[in-house]
């Protein structure tokens, strides 16, 4: 590592990640302390995040940012196969570290009532949080696989022990119509960690199946043995070993990215888990799996992706149509919130499966806007469950009253889910509907109305929890405090500027995507 | 001033931004930055109409054009932009000059509201996204500023968030334009794919070139016009807009006069080309906007809420633009709404002006309010004579122009007879609701009814006067201005106007007739309505009850939509998880149980084991030698 801007990359990785290790050695009980220093991690990561994003350079010139080194050598060992660590920026990557950082400070500045043992909790989280950006940023797949690991078990803690359950049988008899009519539905916390677990761990395995297969494949064409993404790319493999083991990226990534038929462990997981957790998991985690289709199945396998492109766009069609009817059939906020990521993962994936550069860029923007979105959807529904101790839309009703911030906030991540201009998600949204339209012109229509029915749910989630005379019962309701309104604020900023002056991130985004195309030939 | 036409929309903008963000700490500046930003666009206005009509060299015949990038990806740029012609500036006067005035008269009428802030920060951003949208020079944008309008309205049609019906009301309204909206969306992107650009010049220009295949011009006229429709209300998307009256009643002015319900008329006036292309897209619109008109004109004999009476006559005014519209009359169209829209702000305010001066909606409860309500009366009547479309007032001469631009489209003899017919009972239904609120004996709860504070009348007197004698835009005054006609046609196929005197004396007679039967009915009382209504109980009651459309909607949402919606994520949960998911678990679970009884520890089971393994294999060596 030499250049002052590889240093960065490498401290945005090596920060949280030591930052978590040194965090394991505070004393248990100062709160006070635990919280600050995490929150100090956050905000430094934060900085170099958006320090990268502002200089980032549009006209190439990524060698700089290149980061490589042997890595077993430098430990004494020197049989390598081939493994070194490597991470470099382009300009996919450098919004989705963005995203990350956002993500993180946010999720931590509104975890200030974690209470219950905060130093294992943070420890996790932050070592969570530098597995993503070690995704991002690695370009040597077998570190890529490592940190994805690391930001994937650590949830299975994080949601077993910080959790929380639903239990609708504790709640009030359900009246109206809706999913669970008699009032029975139980999912302890356990339950969702462990099918979490298991879920990305078995797309973990399909995925770890392919590297290693790349791995071979390319070291028998070519007799070098490499873990680079970037030397696996230009090997050529044979046609009929990309359509083999390009199915195993789609769908070994397509796990975590939500991918249908294989998402069921994304809304159970949300709901578990606790607020940072979730904001991290549906705003950040979720990308990674499309992250991987992109940077890795595509990249490594172009002709597989081309072949498979169809089953991708399709099998995103239906995660957007299936995704927004069963939000429209849930009775628990966060299921809601759950299904609507299920729907709005399915965009990515439509984008992705266009392999045409509008249809990509608005893959990539979406997956940061989203993020930011569900984030913000997430922390307001926390503040709720928070105060009100359930998230029963059938109960809670004209909360706005007492809430009137909380409701905005939400409100605005409700809008921007519904594709209304102004906010990120639209444009982002735009771009994939181009794609779509471009090369599966009914899929598209489809996504059109996939983007109407969102508008039906969550302008029934809104009217019922936040309009309408308040219940006595929530008369007490605290809104929400000055910290977890200006992190709203500032969430909500992000979604309008991105909104309202996409040239530039757009740009940057563009700028790694049509290198990426080129090097696939398309 | 043309390159600085942009700074119309955006003060408003920046004023809903100052507001939202710091109107809570300032609350004194509110009502300033509102309406001090929409008064600068006001006068801008003026500014851009003169510099237009002393400028004619614009690159594309009367146009005027600027873009700045929004956004590249690939190899789409996307703009945003502003193209100034003559129907942008129709629509601007209107729209400032309505928001202008109906912010002034909501000094008066929202006062004592607490949030007084975000009533004009709403306010404000709703004037701007219009303005927006009657500016944009690309589809896109049009489409943002579209759906910005829209969600201006959810907010304002909801103010009154804590009442049920409000919020109701407002989700009704956004998602019923939110179906439409998909058309759009979709037709936009069907242009976008088959030309590669979002701007109207350049898609225009496709299609004059005939790049454009015959299906792509229908289907795209077609989805824009689903656009269209739910904004403008028309059937089958009418549903919202009587509920929308859940707003305050400044908020109904302006949607029903300026804003959000023209956007629609609008909407088809700028992609008129893909409308004059298609024979077919227009026969629907002049299918749609008969039906529309007819039924809506029926409900607003009945109706029995002020508000709800007018709702219902800007329905059928809008079916009135549209039918122009349909039958190829871009001139007439555009001048009915404009004139639809000065009269009908009037009207709206004076039914705000009767609320607040006498806490009554309903005009049966009402009854010579002329006695207290003096002015509201006067302006009142005046807006009632020029929308029942009696000469000399301005609705007379738009709704002529529109009566003979239908005889003169497709099936002219059929659409003719549903024009004359609908203007009868526009007349009718304008008598109604002006003779039995303002004439006829004062009702004694009615006693302590009072008028409105000046700045509750200006606006009113100032939309009145304008209504009543905005038929003179009709004809040339100068060398510049040649008559609305060549004003909105600009450069080729000018329109003067013109008389039919058959047409015109028809339409005359029957609007007499209207307004005669309903003096007859309701200040000589020597027609009993209840008699009549007697007569006609069936109808009546399919009326009365909006032709049961709301019902069926509501049957579908909840048993049709929502249903998906239960069974769906049932399946999700009973099959989808509980069989693929945890199905595999349990059946790893069983297995083990199973297996474990093979593990059992004690020795004559193992040795029974050995002994049976001992035999199969024997067993199987013998069989295969």
């Amino acid at each position: 590592m030499s250049t002052f801007e590889g240093t960065l990359l490498f401290l945005t990785i090596a920060l949280p990640f030591f930052g978590a290790l040194a965090l394991v050695f505070f004393p248990a009980d100062r709160h006070g302390l635990i919280h600050w220093y995490t929150r100090a991690i956050a905000f430094v990561g934060l900085v170099l995040a958006v320090y990268i994003f502002v200089t980032f350079d549009t006209n190439g010139g990524l060698d700089k940012y290149t980061v490589d080194f042997p890595w077993l050598p430098v430990l004494g060992i020197r049989y390598t196969l081939g493994i070194r660590y490597t991470l470099g920026l382009s300009g996919i990557t450098a919004p989705l570290v963005l995203l990350n950082a956002i993500i993180f400070l946010a999720g931590v500045l509104v975890s200030w009532n974690v209470t219950h043992r905060p130093k294992d909790f943070f420890v996790w989280l932050t070592l969570l949080v530098s597995g993503v950006y070690g995704v991002f940023l690695s370009t040597d797949l077998f570190f890529l696989f490592f940190f994805y690991e690391l930001a994937v078990v650590p949830m299975y803690l994080l949601i077993g022990v910080w959790g929380s359950s639903t239990d609708f049988r504790a709640q009030e008899a359900f009246e109206g119509r809706g999913f669970g009519g008699g009032g029975k539905y139980n999912r302890p916390k356990e339950y969702g960690a462990m099918k979490l677990m298991l879920y990305l761990v078995a797309g973990s395995v399909l995925v770890w199946v392919a590297i290693l297969a790349v791995w071979a494949e390319a070291r028998s064409v070519t007799g070098e043995a490499t873990f680079a993404i970037a030397a696996l790319a230009d090997v050529e493999y044979s046609e009929n070993f990309q359509r083999l083991f390009y199915p195993f990226f789609m769908v070994g990534f397509g796990v975590l990215a939500g991918l249908w038929p294989f998402h069921t462990w994304s809304p159970d997981g949300h709901v578990a888990a606790p607020t940072a957790v979730s904001m991290l998991h549906a705003g950040v985690l979720m990308k990674l799996g499309a992250f991987g289709i992109l940077a890795v199945g595509m990249v490594v396998l172009p002709d597989g992706a081309e072949w498979w492109a169809p089953v991708l766009i399709g099998l995103g069609t239906v995660n957007v149509l299936y995704g927004a009817v069963s939000a429209l059939g849930q009775r628990d906020l966060k299921y809601v919130i759950g299904y609507s990521s299920v729907s709005h993962m399915g965009y990515v994936l439509m984008g992705l499966g266009t392999l045409e550069v509008i249809g990509l860029n608005g893959a990539v923007f979406q997956m940061f806007s989203h993020g930011i979105m569900t984030g913000l959807f997430f922390a307001m529904v926390g503040i709720i469950y928070e105060r009100a101790h359930l998230r029963d839309i059938t109960v809670l009703e004209g909360l706005g009253k007492r809430m009137g911030v909380t409701g905005a906030f939400l409100a605005a991540a409700g809008l921007t889910s519904l594709g209304l201009p102004g906010f990120s998600s639209f444009v982002a949204e735009l771009l994939v509907f181009i794609g779509t339209f471009r090369t599966y012109p009914i899929l598209g229509v489809l996504a059109v109305i996939g983007a109407a029915i969102t508008a039906v749910y969550i302008l029934r989630l809104l009217a019922k929890v936040f309009f309408g005379p308040i219940s006595p019962r929530w008369e007490g309701l605290q809104d929400a405090t000055k910290l977890e309104a200006a992190v709203g604020g500032a969430l909500v900023g992000v979604l309008l500027l991105w909104g309202l002056y996409p040239f530039r991130i757009v740009e940057i985004i563009d700028s790694g995507v049509k290198p990426l195309l080129e090097s696939m030939g398309i | 001033m043309m390159e600085w036409a942009w700074l119309i929309p955006s003060l408003p903008a920046i004023a809903f931004a100052f507001m939202a963000t710091l109107g809570r700490r300032m609350p004194n500046w509110t009502a300033v930055a509102a309406t001090g930003s929409m008064a600068v666009g006001f006068v801008l206005f003026f500014f851009v109409f003169a510099d237009w009509l002393g400028a004619k060299s614009f690159p594309d015949d009367y146009t005027f054009i600027y873009s700045i990038d929004w956004l590249r990806a690939g190899d789409a740029v996307l703009t945003w932009g502003m193209w100034i012609d003559p129907i942008t500036l129709t629509m601007l006067g209107l729209v400032t000059a309505a928001a202008l005035g109906i912010q002034v008269y909501s000094w008066g009428y929202m006062a004592h509201e607490p949030r007084f802030t975000w009533f004009f920060a709403v306010h404000s951003l709703f004037a701007a996204s219009m303005l927006a949208l009657v500016m944009a020079d690309n589809l896109l944008l049009l489409y943002i500023a579209w759906e910005l309008v829209g969600i201006c309205s959810y907010l304002l049609i909801g103010f009154f968030y804590d009442r049920r019906s409000a919020a109701e009301a407002a989700k009704k309204a956004f998602i019923t334009t939110r179906v439409g909206d998909v058309g759009l969306l979709i037709g936009i992107l069907l242009l976008f794919k088959e030309t590669g650009t979002f701007e109207l010049s350049a898609i225009f220009a496709a299609l004059e070139q005939g790049a454009l295949s015959e299906g792509v011009v229908t289907g795209a006229a077609i989805l824009m016009l689903m656009g269209a429709i739910g904004k403008s209300a028309q059937f089958p998307f009418h549903v919202w807009l009587p509920d929308a009256m859940e707003g305050p009643t400044p908020v109904s002015a302006l949607v029903h006069s300026a804003t959000m319900v023209v956007a629609g008329v609008y909407l088809v006036a700028r992609v008129f080309p893909f409308f004059e292309a298609s024979d077919t897209a227009s026969l629907v619109v002049l299918c749609l906007a008969a039906v529309t008109a007819l039924g809506a004109a029926a409900m607003a004999l009945v109706m029995t809420d002020i508000k709800r009476v007018l709702a219902y006559s800007t329905l059928t005014d809008l079916a009135f633009m549209m039918l122009a519209l349909g039958a190829g009359s871009l001139t007439a169209g555009m001048f009915h709404l404009l004139l639809h829209g000065f009269a009908k702000a009037t009207l709206f305010l004076g039914a705000g002006s009767i609320s607040h001066g006498s806490e009554q909606t309903d005009i049966r409860q009402m009854g010579g309010l002329r006695r207290r309500l003096p002015w509201t009366a006067l302006f009142f009547g005046l807006g009632a004579l020029s929308l029942g479309g009696i000469p000399p007032f301005g609705g007379f001469f738009s709704k002529d122009e529109v009566t003979l631009a239908v005889f003169h489209g497709q099936y002219g003899w059929v659409f003719l007879i549903v024009a004359l017919a609908v203007g009868f009972m526009k007349a009718l239904y304008m008598g109604r609701v002006f003779f039995s609120a303002f004439l006829g004996r004062l009702k004694p709860e009615n006693e302590h009814a009072h008028e409105s504070g000046p700045s509750m009348l200006a606006p009113m007197l100032v939309f009145s006067v304008v209504g009543a004698i905005g038929g003179l835009l009709a004809f040339g005054w100068s060398e510049g201005y040649k008559g609305f006609g060549y004003f909105v046609f600009a450069g080729d196929h000018q329109e003067g106007f013109h008389l039919n005197w058959w047409i015109a004396g028809a339409s005359t007679l029957l609007a007499v007739a209207g307004f005669g039967i309903a003096w007859q009915a309701y200040v000589a009382r020597k027609l009993d309505t209840e008699r009549v209504i007697a007569r006609v109980r069936p109808v009546h009651t399919l009326v009365a009850n909006k032709f049961y459309v709301d019902e069926v909607y509501q049957w579908a949402i909840d048993r049709v939509v929502l249903t998906l919606g239960n069974v769906i994520a049932w399946i999700d949960r009973a099959f989808v998880n509980d069989v693929g998911v945890n199905g595999p678990g349990i059946v790893t679970e069983l297995s083990g149980k199973v297996m474990r009884n093979v593990q059992t520890g004690k020795l004559y089971s193992y040795a029974l084991g050995m002994v049976l393994g001992f035999l199969a294999v024997a067993v199987a060596w013998w069989t295969a030698v």
